[in-house]
C-alpha cells in the first residue's frame, strides 16, 4: 500500500501500537534522567544482547498469536538449540540438527493445533515438556563448547555497531517480508480475523497456522544460536522463561491473542520494553521477586489500556 | 437468451435428513430470477450447491453448458459464480481490496502479494459500481450495506457471470435498497443472471422475470413473474391460502404501561418521550439508523444513553421509575423483556436445546443459589402454544429455522411472565408463513393485558402489525401516527419533512 491513506490506516490491523511506543520512549526518557549507567555503552551493548534472544523469539511468537494460538514451547526449543550446538559432531551437522528438530516441533505444534483440533496451549504444552526433557538428556548441566564462529557473530562489533544489532535488524526484515509482502503474511490476518470465512474465500487456515508454528519453532531456533554464541556454551534451561516472557513481549506491543491484529513493529517495540525494564530494574538493584511483580503490572495495565476491540462482523 | 446455468435432479442429505430431492433449476443470461420458497425450503441449500459450499448427493449442474462439480466455493467464484450470502464472509480485519482479492492476489515475479495493484484494481472495480467505497478502508469500520457492496465486489474481481443474492434487502435501509436495485439491473443489462432470495414480494416483484417457488425441498413451479400475483405467489409457497396476514389490532386501549420520558441519546439530540398503553402495540418507524435501534436499546437498560427516565405501571396502575441505567437486570426485574433483532449472537444459545433456552425464562429473577428445577411440563406448554415446528426440545436451537427461534426467545419472556415487551426486526429472517404467526403471537401478548413496543425496517410490517407508529428522525421523534391511516409514503414523508436535508448516514454508498 502506497498512498497516504493506506499508510494511516495500517495501525488498524497493528492494534494499539502507539500506546507501546509512547511507554518505551517515557521509560528510556525516564532511565537516561534517572540512571546514569544507563547510558554507559556497556550497559547499552548488554541490553542489547539481552533483548535480541527476546526480540527473535518474539516474532516467531508472533505469527502464531495472529492465527489465535499461542507456542509457549519457544522456550524449550531455544534450550534444545543451545544444547545440540554443544553436541560432538561436525559444526554444519549442528546447525542442520538443530533446524530439523526446530521444524519438527513446529510441524508437531502446528498439525496438532489446524488439524487434531488440540487447544494450542495444551498442544504446545506437551511439546515444552518434551523439548525440555530432550535438552537435559543432551546436556544435563550447563556447559560445552560451540563453534567459535557462533560466539564471534554474537559478541563482536562492525566498527560501532554491535553484531546482535544485526542478528536483531535481519529477523526483523525476515519477519516483515513474510508478514507484509508473502500471500501468507495476509492469510495470517485473515485466518486470524474470522477462520471461517477465510476458508470460504479459499484461503488454506489449517496450512496457515502449521506455516505459523513452523515459523515459531524456527525463529526460536534462531534466537536459540543467538544464545549460545553469547554464552559460548549450552543451557539446557536457558530459554526456559522466553516461552511466557515471548507472548508477554507481543501483548504489550499490541498483538492481540484473539488473533488478526498486531505488527512487527510491535512485538519488537513490546520486546523493547521488556528488555528495558529488565535492565533498569537490574541496575537500580530492585530484588528479583519485585521486578516480577513490576512486570506483571505493568503487562496489565497497557493490555488493560488497549481498548479490546472485538473482531467479527 | 441463453441458459447459463442448468441444475437437474439435485439431491442432497445431510445425515438422514433428506434436504432437497430432485429439485431443478435454470437460469437464463440477462434475467433476475427469483428463488420463493419458505424457511427450510431448500433455497439456500440449492444456492450453496451452485456455490460450491456444498456437493451435490446426485444430479449435475451445468454452467455454461459444461459439466462443473465445485468442491470449494473458491472454485466456484473463480469459474464466475458469485455469491452475496446472508452471512457475509468477509474478513473483518483486511482492507475492502484485501477482500476483494483474497485467495487470488496479484502477485510479483517473487510470489509476493502486488499490494499497490491490488488496490489500483480494486479501485478501477469499485468505480464503476459502487465510486463512494475506498479501496483501502479496513471492512470491520463499515456499515452492513457498505459490506454487502464488498461483498458485491467480490464477485467484480472473478468477473463472475453469475450472481446469487441471499436475503440482500435483510438489513438495508430504503436507500440502500434502491442502490441495491439498480446495482442488480446493471448486471442484468450487461447479461449476467441474478440468482434472487428474498422474503419480500414486493420487492420481486418490482425486480425479478422469473420466479421458481421450492417447497419442502423439492421444485413446485417456475414461471414468469407476471405469471404470479401476491396471492397465488404466496399460496404456492406456502400450499394454502393465507388469510389474516396481520391480526385485527386492539380494541380498546387501556391504561398507560410504560413510559419513556426525557431519553436523551447524546448531548445534542433533543428529548425523546411516549407512552404505551396496555393492550397496544406502538412501532417505531423510519429511515434505516436514524436512533431507532438505540432508543429501544436504552429503555430496557442494554446501552446507556445521555440520559434516561423510564416509568411502568404498577399493580395499581400508578406509575413508578424503573432504573434502567443501572443495566438490562433491572429492566427484566421489573417486567420488561427485549428480543434483539440479531437473535442467534445476541439472544439465543444456538448450541442448548429448546428446553434450556425457553426454561432459562423462569430461572430470571432469581438469585444465585435458587435452586433451578426443571420444569419440563411448563416449558412443554409454552413450546406447545407456540407452535414451534420441533417434535424434540432436546433438539439445539442452532438447527431451527429463523420463525421458530424467534417463538423460542418470545416463549422464554413469556415464562418469565413479563408484560412489556420490546422486541427489535420481529420477522427478520423468517419466513411467510411463520410471519403470521409471529404477529398473532404478539397481538396475543398485547391482548392479554401486556404493552410491546417494536421497531422494523419494514414499514409495511409496522402499519399491518401496530396500533400507533412513532417515526424517528435524526434521534428523535418527528411524528406519531395511527396505524391504521399510515401508508409507506406518509412515514418517509413524515421523516425527510422534519429535516430540510437528509441526514448522510441515511445514505451510505
Amino acid at each position: 500500500m502506497n498512498s497516504f491513506a493506506s499508510r494511516l490506516k495500517l495501525p488498524y490491523r497493528a492494534g494499539a501500537i502507539g500506546l507501546s511506543i509512547g511507554t518505551l520512549l517515557v521509560m528510556v526518557v525516564a532511565s537516561v534522567i534517572l540512571l546514569p549507567d544507563f547510558m554507559d555503552p556497556e550497559n547499552l551493548s548488554n541490553l542489547l544482547a539481552q533483548s535480541t534472544v527476546l526480540v527473535i523469539s518474539a516474532l516467531g511468537q508472533t505469527f502464531v498469536i495472529l492465527t489465535g494460538g499461542l507456542d509457549v514451547s519457544v522456550g524449550s526449543v531455544i534450550s534444545l538449540t543451545t544444547t545440540i550446538m554443544t553436541l560432538d559432531l561436525p559444526e554444519i551437522t549442528r546447525v542442520l540438527i538443530c533446524i530439523a528438530v526446530a521444524m519438527g516441533f513446529g510441524v508437531a505444534n502446528g498439525y496438532g493445533v489446524a488439524r487434531l483440533n488440540v487447544h494450542p496451549i495444551i498442544m504446545t504444552l506437551t511439546t515444552m515438556g518434551i523439548g525440555q526433557g530432550i535438552a537435559l538428556i543432551i546436556l544435563p548441566i550447563p556447559g560445552g563448547r560451540v563453534p567459535e564462529w557462533l560466539s564471534g557473530s554474537v559478541a563482536g562489533s562492525i566498527g560501532p555497531v554491535p553484531n546482535s544489532l544485526f542478528w536483531l535488524i535481519t529477523a526483523s526484515l525476515f519477519a516483515s517480508w513474510i508478514l507484509y509482502r508473502r500471500p501468507f503474511g495476509l492469510y495470517l490476518f485473515a485466518s486470524g480475523g474470522n477462520d471461517f470465512n477465510a476458508r470460504m474465500n479459499g484461503v488454506p487456515v489449517e496450512r496457515t497456522i502449521i506455516k505459523a508454528y513452523v515459523l515459531s519453532a524456527l525463529f526460536a531456533c534462531a534466537a536459540g544460536m543467538f544464545l549460545a554464541g553469547r554464552l559460548a556454551s549450552g543451557d539446557p534451561k536457558g530459554g526456559a522463561s522466553f516461552g511466557i516472557e515471548s507472548v508477554t513481549a507481543a501483548a504489550l506491543g499490541g498483538v492481540h491473542l484473539a488473533g488478526g491484529i498486531g505488527s512487527i513493529v510491535g512485538t519488537v517495540v513490546g520486546a523493547a520494553i521488556l528488555g528495558t525494564v529488565n535492565n533498569v530494574m537490574n541496575l537500580a538493584n530492585v530484588s528479583a521477586f519485585l521486578q516480577s511483580v513490576v512486570k506483571g503490572v505493568l503487562l496489565l495495565v497497557l493490555v488493560v489500556s488497549q481498548r479490546r476491540k472485538t473482531i467479527g462482523l | 437468451m441463453s441458459t447459463l446455468v442448468e441444475m437437474v435432479g439435485i439431491n442432497k442429505s445431510f445425515g438422514f435428513t433428506k434436504v432437497l430431492s430432485d429439485v431443478r433449476f435454470s437460469l437464463e443470461r440477462g434475467s433476475v430470477h427469483a428463488l420463493m420458497g419458505e424457511n427450510g425450503a431448500g433455497k439456500s441449500t440449492l444456492m450453496r450447491i451452485l456455490a460450491g459450499v456444498y456437493q451435490p448427493g446426485a444430479g449435475s449442474v451445468r454452467l455454461r453448458g459444461e459439466e462443473v462439480n465445485f468442491r470449494s466455493p473458491k472454485e466456484a467464484r473463480l469459474a464466475g459464480v458469485s455469491t452475496v450470502f446472508q452471512e457475509f464472509t468477509l474478513i473483518p480485519n483486511l482492507t475492502v481490496a484485501e477482500n476483494m482479492f483474497l485467495g487470488h492476489e496479484p502477485r510479483r515475479i517473487d510470489g509476493s502479494i502486488d499490494s499497490v495493484e491490488v488496490v489500483k484494481r480494486a479501485r478501477a472495480l469499485l468505480a464503476d459500481v459502487f465510486p463512494q467505497l475506498d479501496a483501502t478502508a479496513i471492512v470491520e469500520t463499515l456499515t452492513v450495506a457498505q459490506q454487502q457492496a464488498v461483498e458485491i465486489a467480490k464477485g467484480l474481481t472473478s468477473n463472475a457471470d453469475v450472481f446469487i443474492f441471499d436475503e440482500p434487502t435483510a438489513a438495508l435501509n430504503s436507500t440502500d435498497v434502491a442502490h441495491l436495485f439498480k446495482v442488480i439491473r446493471d448486471l442484468k443489462a450487461q447479461h449476467k443472471a441474478v440468482v434472487y432470495i428474498s422474503h419480500r414480494m414486493n420487492e420481486v416483484f418490482e425486480l425479478c422475470d422469473t420466479i421458481t417457488v421450492m417447497k419442502d425441498g423439492a421444485w413446485v413451479r417456475t414461471a414468469r413473474a407476471e405469471d404470479f400475483n401476491l396471492q397465488t405467489l404466496v399460496a404456492t409457497m406456502v400450499g394454502r391460502e393465507l388469510q389474516n396476514f396481520f391480526p385485527p389490532r386492539s380494541q380498546a386501549t387501556g391504561a398507560a404501561m410504560l413510559e419513556v420520558s426525557d431519553l436523551r441519546l447524546d448531548d445534542s439530540s433533543s428529548t425523546v418521550t411516549f407512552v404505551v398503553r396496555k393492550g397496544e402495540i406502538i412501532g417505531l418507524a423510519g429511515l434505516e439508523g436514524q436512533g431507532q435501534r438505540e432508543i429501544m436499546r436504552a429503555i430496557v437498560g442494554v446501552e446507556s444513553p445521555k440520559a434516561i427516565a423510564v416509568w411502568r405501571a404498577g399493580p395499581d396502575n400508578s406509575m413508578h421509575v424503573v432504573n434502567v441505567g443501572s443495566g438490562f437486570a433491572r429492566a427484566v426485574a421489573s417486567g420488561i423483556g427485549f428480543i434483539p433483532e440479531d437473535r442467534k449472537q445476541e439472544g439465543l444459545f444456538l448450541r442448548l436445546p429448546i428446553y434450556d433456552n425457553i426454561a432459562l425464562g423462569k430461572q430470571l429473577n432469581r438469585n444465585m443459589a435458587s435452586v433451578a428445577w426443571r420444569s419440563v411440563s411448563k416449558v412443554r406448554e409454552v413450546i406447545k402454544s407456540l407452535r414451534v415446528a420441533a417434535a424434540d426440545p432436546n433438539a439445539p436451537v442452532g438447527k431451527l429455522s429463523g420463525g421458530n427461534q424467534q417463538k423460542v426467545l418470545l416463549g422464554r419472556w413469556l415464562l418469565s411472565g413479563v408484560d412489556i415487551l420490546v422486541i427489535e426486526e420481529p420477522t427478520r429472517g423468517v419466513d411467510v408463513g411463520a410471519k403470521a404467526e409471529i404477529y398473532r403471537l404478539l397481538r396475543d401478548f398485547s391482548d392479554r393485558g401486556g404493552a410491546v413496543v417494536v421497531s422494523s425496517r419494514e414499514h409495511a410490517e409496522l402499519i399491518g402489525l401496530c396500533d400507533s407508529i412513532l417515526v424517528v428522525h435524526d434521534r428523535k421523534i418527528v411524528g406519531q401516527m395511527s396505524a391504521e391511516g399510515a401508508t409507506e409514503e406518509r412515514i418517509l414523508e413524515t421523516a425527510l419533512g422534519a429535516s430540510a436535508s437528509p441526514d448522510p448516514r441515511a445514505a451510505v454508498h
